[in-house]
């Protein structure tokens, strides 16, 4: 602990601090500029310069690069500093007339105009380095720097020219206090291929989750990238979160890991997909980044989404006209025959923001509404009512139109028939929301075999029972909830999931469940270890044990279904309480009236 | 070996003396030794600067110690017949007292020489830098000896800081206690640096010092890497000093080959090794921290201190950065002890110190004078008075970034303390003297305009502060200055002065503030009369034709470039102040300063 005086205030601080630390941890004020607390001490705008008048070197020192030390005395606001600052602010606010950062500092000393002549009007940087620090120290691209002496000095890359060292990491931009530099990314940077994607490294995938957890995106995060980039030769660039993330909860080493638990019931919910509307190539979907999906739509007018929430085209401007295409791969028979159930919906609350947001027209080509829970007919009347064209017709086809006068973007022209008119429409809009279909994900076969479970026609788990048991499924244990089931919105998921996780629960209180003893056993002396029963068991019951190279069943699976001792080509095994002689056994006794010399039963 | 010699014929090799003719009479020389026959018993030996060099190409014959000026080719024989074969002088060649023209032939009895104190360029001028063994002979790398063999490295340090030694790079920071934050300093791997970046406009002593005694830096060198606890030294020099350069790669090739310098040294197990690092020639490169940026591979620019480099330094290790005529001085020190250094100088500045004297003083050159000295003594004396027979004016001390010090002042004893005191520098030596043609306004101009450009640009009060001073300054020249930029100037320069982040921008102030102390009237005259002096500003002067002395010869109408002048033969002529330029061809061309400046 280093004690030592600011303004005859006695402050305290650790050894290898700097007095501007101290003072700011002490709540006096010392403006800065050039300054940044993950960077390293600069010492160039020379506004934090404060005087020593002991214990150091005296006159005045930049506060933000001299170490603190016992018995050393500081002033912050002697007439001698506040002559400087002033000076320099005047200095600054004549080289950048026009920064507002300069004008609000200077203005805190007085300086409304500049104090010298200016003949720069435009020029906004100030050399505070921050952007050249941070694409060296942090981001270790080495791009930016200062070339040039005196006056003349400047930043930019080597020799000013564009370079192939810029990652485009945009980290320069973000630093700048006084907007001097602009990101310009060029056709092939690693946005291009994210239009819609997180505008930030680090983002929160899901507002809604409880916790809120954010994650890294690997493919933009700069220390990610330059280490994939250089074949992890730099390997500890940026690290910013990790600095300031006073929870210490930011790891980069962080993998994926595979926890194994044992657990006494299983709610399967593994959700959905969208179905990808380029497979139907009617609706044109890439052919113009005016047409996009639902969820798209969802990331477009998401308030911490790459517009701020706006709705806007590809080229920035407002849409002044919108379709909306409902079933676009559901109730199709080129796609899947099922309605996916939540789109009208959301189309309707996709066209009501559209209006809130831009005015603009919006067209909504739908085959039926199905406005069928709690309050959504009244929804759907209120959007009718907010001007929404609706055509009842499914939307057939969307062509991009060639650009006309001379214009870079392009209109689409969406082709449909009205039913309630009985003809032929089509309309010309900016934009294209398609309402894709929700399906079942496209590895629902693996869990399927996982756990036993078998699927219905469209692709989704399938329940124990369409009407008395739809959570159940057939294997005990295992509950489905949610679209993993089949397509529901959000209402119906939350009760779904709540009779699956009592029907677990129910299960679980219980402690121990009482089976029936008739199931399969092996006789592991007669068992050839050939596998033929678990491929067969429809309720994976049976596993192999490699060290002795026999089959087991496990007894609280097996349903005494008897399939595997039926197929057993060892005759190895036996269903309990439905052995061979005990059914030959009972067959005789059904015919002992026929015969009435009894036979001998059993053994 | 040089006993075997009866004479040496010393020729400078230095570059004013090379530019001025002196290889080509060098070789004239040795072949007429030659062809008389001499060469048993002449030796000719190429120096370093003696310092003298207004009257180069100069020849210093010893052991008479005969010292000829402007010696060129044609000379040779005469030279090489009166003086080396009948033993007379050749009074034609020379130095003459500018007032009496008396004939000075022997060098210790020229003012110049006379009055001063060669400690640390001793043998600069006198020995073949090239050649290691004139330098042994003339007792080098004893000192080296007797430290490695006989004196603990925390003795060493005890010695230096004894003598009193301060930097010479202009700080002036006491060397032996820079050396023992050095040696203290946690960690095993530590540098020394010799800073031989000379950036002052006009200064040439450690250029000299490297060109004619490279080994004096080096064995300096080598006793403070033992002293610190060093084996890794850098010498970072301006490439635009070629024969600087050649002469200490000699050195060191030559200092290896002896076992001077690389493993175990003299035997003693301690190894030492320097690299010459070659700086671009950006004058804030001579900041010891802009330095070691450089060095590293970066641009030059500085950085705060602290950190200071003893506490991390080349690449965060410690250092040491000396000057290279600090370094120079440490065998003298050594081989005669600190209380005989330490006798020379004034009570806070001990030893000596060089300067190159230059402007508009009789002999230029460079100088080697005991600390103290009045500022008299060194232009009257030793730089023989003011060229042309006129007034002095100012003398700036310590390069572009020190101050002007006035004719009042010329009795102020020269030491690190005075020379703040009276608002300048000491610098790293350079003086520049300035006559009554001298605008004191124009000179502060000039002077920022130098540094605006070699401000790296990284510190707010240098660049912009720099940038407006000159702005104003200009506004002042050309006639359209204010009272009140009086004070807007002094306000500018005190904070560029005290907040500015390195030596360049806390020192860039001094040629402003010193004129604005000591010569305010100038600007006074500048803006309220609208006139320069001095006659110096070309937007407040006005040639015109003094009829009296006009002969009406018509040189000036010929060779006006803008048509300005009128007049009849032989009649006085006149300059049309509408049409004149103020280049000043008139004025130079009349041959009955005919032509003056109001």
């Amino acid at each position: 602990m280093v004690t030592f005086t600011i303004d005859g205030q006695k402050v305290q601080g650790e050894e290898g601090q700097t007095i501007l630390e101290v003072a700011r941890e002490n709540g006096i004020e010392i403006p800065t500029l050039c300054y940044h607390p993950l960077l390293e001490p600069f010492g160039a705008c020379r506004l934090c310069v404060v005087e020593i008048v002991a214990g150091g070197r005296p006159g005045l020192q930049t506060a933000c690069t001299y170490p603190i030390g016992e018995g050393l005395e500081v002033l912050t606001h002697s007439p001698r500093v506040i002559e400087a600052r002033k000076v320099v602010l005047g200095l600054l606010l004549s080289r950048t007339p026009n920064v507002e950062l300069i004008q609000d500092l200077a203005r805190e000393y007085g300086i409304t105009e500049p104090p010298f002549p200016t003949d720069t009007p435009d020029e906004r940087c100030v050399l505070c380095g921050h952007c050249v620090r941070t694409c060296n120290e942090l981001v270790k691209a080495h791009v930016l720097n200062f070339s040039q002496r005196g006056i003349e000095r400047r930043v930019g890359p080597p020799f000013l020219e564009k370079t192939r060292q810029c990652i485009g990491c945009g980290a320069c931009t973000i630093v700048c206090p006084t907007g001097a530099i602009e990101t310009v990314l060029e056709k092939e940077a690693v946005y291009k291929e994210k239009p819609l994607g997180p505008t930030s490294a680090i983002w929160v995938p899901s507002m809604q989750a409880v916790p809120r957890v954010p994650v890294i995106d690997t493919d933009t995060c700069i220390r990610f990238r330059q280490n994939d980039r250089t074949d992890g030769e730099i390997a500890d660039a940026c690290g910013v979160c990790q600095m300031i993330c006073e929870a210490g909860a930011v790891d980069f080493d962080q993998q994926d890991e595979i926890l194994e638990l044992d657990v006494g019931t299983i709610i399967v919910a593994t959700g959905f997909e969208m179905w990808d509307p380029a497979q139907l190539s009617q609706y044109s979907y890439g052919k113009s980044p005016n047409i996009i999906t639902g969820m798209e739509f969802e990331h477009l007018s998401n308030a911490g989404g790459i517009t701020g929430g706006e709705i806007l085209l590809a080229d920035g401007r407002k849409p002044e006209r919108v379709a909306i295409i409902h079933c676009v791969g559901s109730r199709d028979h080129n796609a899947h025959p099922y309605c996916s159930r939540i789109c009208c919906m959301y189309s309707l609350k996709q066209a009501h923001l559209v209006r809130d947001k831009t005015g603009a027209e919006v067209y909504e080509f739908y085959m039926d509404m199905r406005a069928f829970g709690k309050a959504y007919e009244e929804f759907y009347e209120r959007v009718q009512k907010e001007g929404v064209c609706m055509v009842r017709g499914r939307g057939a086809e969307v062509e991009v139109l060639e650009p006309q006068n001379g214009r870079e973007d392009s209109k689409l022209r969406v082709k449909g028939e009205d039913a309630n008119l009985g003809r032929l429409v089509q309309v010309d809009v900016d934009m294209v929301v398609l309402s894709t279909a929700i399906e079942a994900p496209h590895d629902a076969d693996r869990v399927a075999a996982l756990f036993g479970l078998s699927r219905s026609e469209d692709g989704f788990f399938a329940e124990a029972h369409p009407k008395m048991r739809p959570v159940e499924t057939n294997t005990d244990g295992v509950f489905l909830a949610g679209t993993a089931q089949g397509p529901r919105d959000v209402p119906d998921t939350v009760a779904h999931a709540g009779a699956a996780a009592s029907m677990a629960l129910a299960l679980l209180d219980k402690g121990e469940v009482t089976i029936s003893p008739t199931i399969s056993v092996v006789d592991e002396v007669l068992c050839s270890g050939c596998k033929t029963c678990i491929a067969l068991c429809p309720y994976t019951a049976i596993s192999f044990i490699e060290e002795k190279n026999v089959a087991r069943v496990n007894e609280a699976l097996c349903k005494g279904c008897g399939t595997c001792a039926a197929a057993c080509p060892s005759g190895a095994i036996t269903a309990r309480h439905f052995t061979d002689q005990q059914i030959m056994a009972q067959i005789e006794g059904l015919f002992r009236v026929l015969e009435p010399q009894a036979v001998e039963v059993g053994r | 070996m040089a006993e075997r010699y009866r004479a040496d014929v010393l020729v400078c090799n230095c570059p004013a003396c090379t530019r001025a003719g002196a290889p080509e009479m060098q070789q004239a020389l040795k072949a007429e030794v030659e062809r008389r026959g001499l060469a048993d018993e002449v030796r000719v030996v190429e120096t370093g600067s003696r310092g003298f060099c207004s009257m180069g190409p100069i020849v210093i014959i010893q052991p008479e110690g005969f010292l000829y000026c402007q010696v060129h080719t044609a000379d040779v024989p005469e030279l090489v017949e009166e003086t080396l074969v009948k033993g007379r002088v050749v009074e034609r060649l020379t130095y003459k007292e500018p007032e009496t023209h008396k004939a000075i032939p022997r060098y210790g009895e020229i003012p110049f020489y006379s009055k001063q104190m060669r400690v640390v360029t001793r043998n600069c001028g006198l020995i073949n830098p090239q050649n290691i063994e004139e330098y042994i002979a003339v007792g080098g790398y004893q000192a080296l000896g007797k430290v490695l063999t006989s004196m603990p490295p925390e003795e060493v340090i005890e010695e230096v800081k004894k003598s009193g030694l301060r930097g010479r790079g202009g700080a002036g920071f006491p060397t032996g206690r820079k050396w023992e934050f050095a040696r203290n300093a946690p960690g095993d791997v530590k540098y020394i640096i010799a800073n031989g970046d000379e950036g002052d406009p006009g200064a040439f002593m450690d250029r000299s010092l490297m060109e004619g005694d490279p080994h004096a830096i080096l064995e300096g060198m080598t006793i403070g890497a033992y002293a610190m606890g060093v084996h890794k030294g850098y010498m970072y020099v301006r490439d635009e000093y070629p024969l600087a350069l050649r002469n200490l790669n000699i050195a060191m090739e030559q200092s290896r080959e002896y076992g001077l310098l690389g493993q175990d040294i003299l035997g003693s197990g301690f190894d030492f090794d320097v690299q010459i690092v070659r700086g671009a020639g950006a004058f804030v490169c001579g900041e010891e921290t802009a330095l070691l940026a450089s060095l590293e591979g970066r641009a030059g620019n500085p950085r705060p201190r602290p950190p200071y480099p003893a506490q991390s330094g080349l690449w965060g290790k410690p250092t040491n950065i000396n000057n290279v005529k600090t370094w120079a001085n440490i065998p003298v020190i050594i081989n005669r002890g600190a209380d005989w250094f330490n006798q020379i100088g004034t009570e806070t500045s001990k030893g000596t110190m060089i300067f190159s004297l230059v402007g508009k003083v009789n002999n230029t050159g460079l100088v080697e004078v005991p600390m103290g000295i009045t500022l008299r003594e060194l232009i009257f004396d030793i730089g023989g008075g003011i060229r042309d027979g006129k007034q002095f004016k100012a003398v700036q001390t310590g390069g572009p970034s020190g101050g002007c010090i006035p004719a009042e002042l010329l009795d102020l004893p020269v030491d690190y303390e005075h020379l703040k005191e009276a608002g300048s520098i000491m610098g790293s030596g350079g003086v520049i003297v300035m006559d009554e043609n001298s605008c004191m306004v124009d000179i502060a101009r000039y002077f920022l305009d130098f540094l605006k450009d070699e401000s790296c640009g990284k510190c707010t009060p240098c660049r912009e502060g720099i940038r407006q001073m000159l702005r104003i300054l200009t506004r002042i020249t050309e006639g359209k200055g204010e009272m009140a930029d009086l004070e807007t100037l002094e306000t500018l320069a005190r904070v560029v002065k005290e907040a500015s982040l390195c030596g360049l921008g806390q020192t860039a102030p001094n040629p402003v503030l010193s004129t604005l102390r000591y010569f305010r009237d100038e600007y006074v005259a500048h803006i309220v009369d609208h006139k320069c002096p001095a006659g110096v500003c070309k937007a407040l002067i006005e040639y015109y034709i003094i009829e009296d002395l006009c002969t009406g010869c018509g040189l000036c109408r010929r060779k006006c470039p803008q048509e300005a002048i009128s007049g009849e033969k032989k009649e006085p002529h006149v300059i049309d102040p509408a049409l004149c330029i103020r280049c000043g061809v008139c004025h130079d061309v009349c041959k009955f300063d005919a032509v003056a400046v109001r």
